[in-house]
């Protein structure tokens, strides 16, 4: 893994990008990469209780502390949760902070994930992965000279296809931190998801019993990948650390920006 | 034919691009719902004002809304416009929240909708616009002036045969030979497309004949044969549904895809919620 990598995650909600490769980043931070979060809103909309104002700047107190346990950066824009389209202001703001953080690896959902405002980011990403290089496009913000790589983060839609890994990370040490970073986001992970999974009775009031509730809700979650893509695991680890593997993270490389062979791929990603 | 457990009627509702498509591609699944106890709903996205070759705007709208409570009256459902001009649906804010507010107001069950890739782009984005109502019609801090929906409907696709970037594949049947008197005189009662702008599209307005009798069978000649032609390619399903001593017997069916959006079913769950 290089040490100098720069890393950009960009997903459409405060703890997407937690809970779809937090523990990447973390392994990432630890080895010297710098790795910065990015939701493309403000999550002012996600919650049953609370809303607004109040609730945006709840999320982003929750993404610096999360941010702060993974060794890692956040950044939240200031657009509406539920409203993204992909229009060109947003373009803009997403090729400036591609560019102003000087990423190597770019991270988005999948243009088919299950929320609009995943979509719309996945297509707001995919947008800019050429323009970024492109000097009168936001001349005000100096254009890469290289072509970052692009990867998508993991979902299990199928239409019009499915998510086919390139590379998967063994994210079995960090996993703790990984928790520990979505327990900070407790207007997520303790109110409005299990809230909209009709669970939320089912919350513990203790915080050490909370956490255990957050692992069994997060249980499938958690070990998908590890479960479905056992023989990259095996090809990347060799059989007798694959076996080990309790967790995993799992990416797949998209066709627009840089496209380097699977080895360079690997190479990239912490091991 | 409840919905899921919820001991009420069935809601369901059709989110055409234009007044009439939710009939053309749905009508006879419709009107079998209907008979069966369903509360069915057809909306049109669009007003209609501009698919004409003669006539247009509020004029012309108003003249769509007439004949598409007609047909829906002939039916047995009710009927809504969403009143967005004709050849203008795109996937804005606005759109999405009429849509939202029309599947809750209804508190569908199940939402049928066109595929993003049909022929016609107010048909792509009004697929695109519902899909992106799936999610978000549970979420209160949207449309908060509409109560959300408890339970996340299921969403289905009407058929058509684009192959890019993948085919319609039917995940529930309907045999609608029954009810395709109905959905003739459903068609009958929107001149203004079927005797009117389809035919002058087509370049065949001068074969319309004048009175209403000949009219009639005149259109059963015009469309059957698209019509039957949806049964090809739909044996194996039916077969599964119906049994292989009914395939002969359909004449005509109307199919369905599950959405990979809204509520995931099992096809036996599916097919439970569907007429028979």
């Amino acid at each position: 893994m290089s040490e100098h990598l720069r890393v950009i995650m960009i997903g459409a909600h405060p703890d997407d990008c937690e809970l779809k490769a937090g523990a990447t980043a973390a392994l990432w931070a630890a080895g010297g990469a710098e790795v910065l979060l990015m939701s493309c809103t403000c999550g002012d909309a996600g919650h049953h209780e609370i809303g607004g104002g109040p609730l945006a700047r709840r999320r982003r107190e929750e993404a610096k502390r999360s941010a702060e346990i993974l060794g890692v950066e956040s950044l939240i824009l200031e657009n509406h949760d539920g409203e993204l389209f992909p229009t060109l202001d947003f373009r803009r703001d997403v090729i400036r902070a591609i560019r102003n953080w000087k990423a190597d690896i770019v991270f988005c959902h999948r243009p088919n994930d299950y929320h609009p405002d995943h979509r719309y980011s996945s297509q707001v990403v995919q947008d800019a992965a050429y323009l970024v290089l492109v000097p009168n496009i936001c001349p005000d913000t100096l254009a890469l000279e290289k072509n970052p790589v692009f990867m998508y983060f993991p979902d299990h839609f199928s239409k019009p296809c499915q998510f086919i890994p390139d590379v998967i990370v063994d994210a079995t040490s960090v996993m703790e931190k990984k928790i520990q970073s979505l327990d900070t986001m407790d207007s997520q992970m303790y109110e409005w998801l299990p809230w909209i999974d009709r669970q939320l009775e089912s919350v513990p009031k203790d915080k050490g019993e909370r956490i255990e509730f957050l692992k069994s809700f997060w249980n499938e979650h958690f070990h998908s990948s590890a479960e479905e893509f056992p023989a990259l695991l095996e090809e990347r680890y060799g059989a007798e650390r694959a076996a080990k593997v309790r967790y995993a993270e799992a990416f797949e490389l998209c066709e627009y920006g840089s496209q380097p062979s699977r080895e360079q791929l690997w190479e990239m990603f912490p091991c | 034919m409840t919905s899921g457990g919820k001991n009420k009627p069935l809601n369901v509702i059709i989110i055409g691009a234009h007044p009439d498509d939710g009939e053309y591609y749905s009508g006879g699944t419709a009107a079998l719902w209907a008979e069966a106890g369903a509360k069915v709903r057809i909306v049109a996205v669009t007003n209609g004002d501009a698919g004409h070759q003669s006539q247009g705007g509020g004029v012309l709208a108003r003249r769509r809304a007439a004949e598409s409570m007609r047909s829906a009256g002939i039916l047995g459902v009710s009927w809504q416009s969403l009143d967005i001009h004709d050849g203008e649906v795109l996937p804005s804010l606005k759109a999405r929240n009429a849509v939202i507010r029309a599947i809750r107001t209804w508190e569908a069950d199940i939402v049928i909708t066109h595929r993003t890739n049909d022929y016609h782009p107010d048909h792509r984005y009004t697929g695109q616009i519902v899909q992106d109502a799936a999610y978000l019609v549970m979420v209160p801090a949207i449309c908060p002036d509409t109560p959300r929906l408890e339970y996340n409907p299921v969403f289905m696709y009407l058929q058509d045969d684009f192959k890019k970037p993948e085919p319609f594949r039917a995940d529930v049947v309907v045999d609608v030979t029954p009810a395709m008197e109905k959905k003739w005189l459903s068609m009958d009662a929107m001149e203004s497309q079927m005797y009117e702008w389809i035919p002058w599209l087509e370049k065949k307005l001068e074969d319309v004949p004048s009175s209403p009798k000949e009219r009639l069978e005149w259109l059963k000649g015009f469309l059957g044969g698209e019509f039957r032609g949806w049964v090809k390619g739909l044996e194996e399903i039916i077969t599964e549904r119906y049994g292989a001593d009914y395939v002969s017997k359909v004449k005509f069916a109307e199919a369905f895809e599950l959405c990979e959006y809204g509520r995931q079913v099992s096809r036996g769950e599916l097919w439970e919620m569907f007429p028979r």
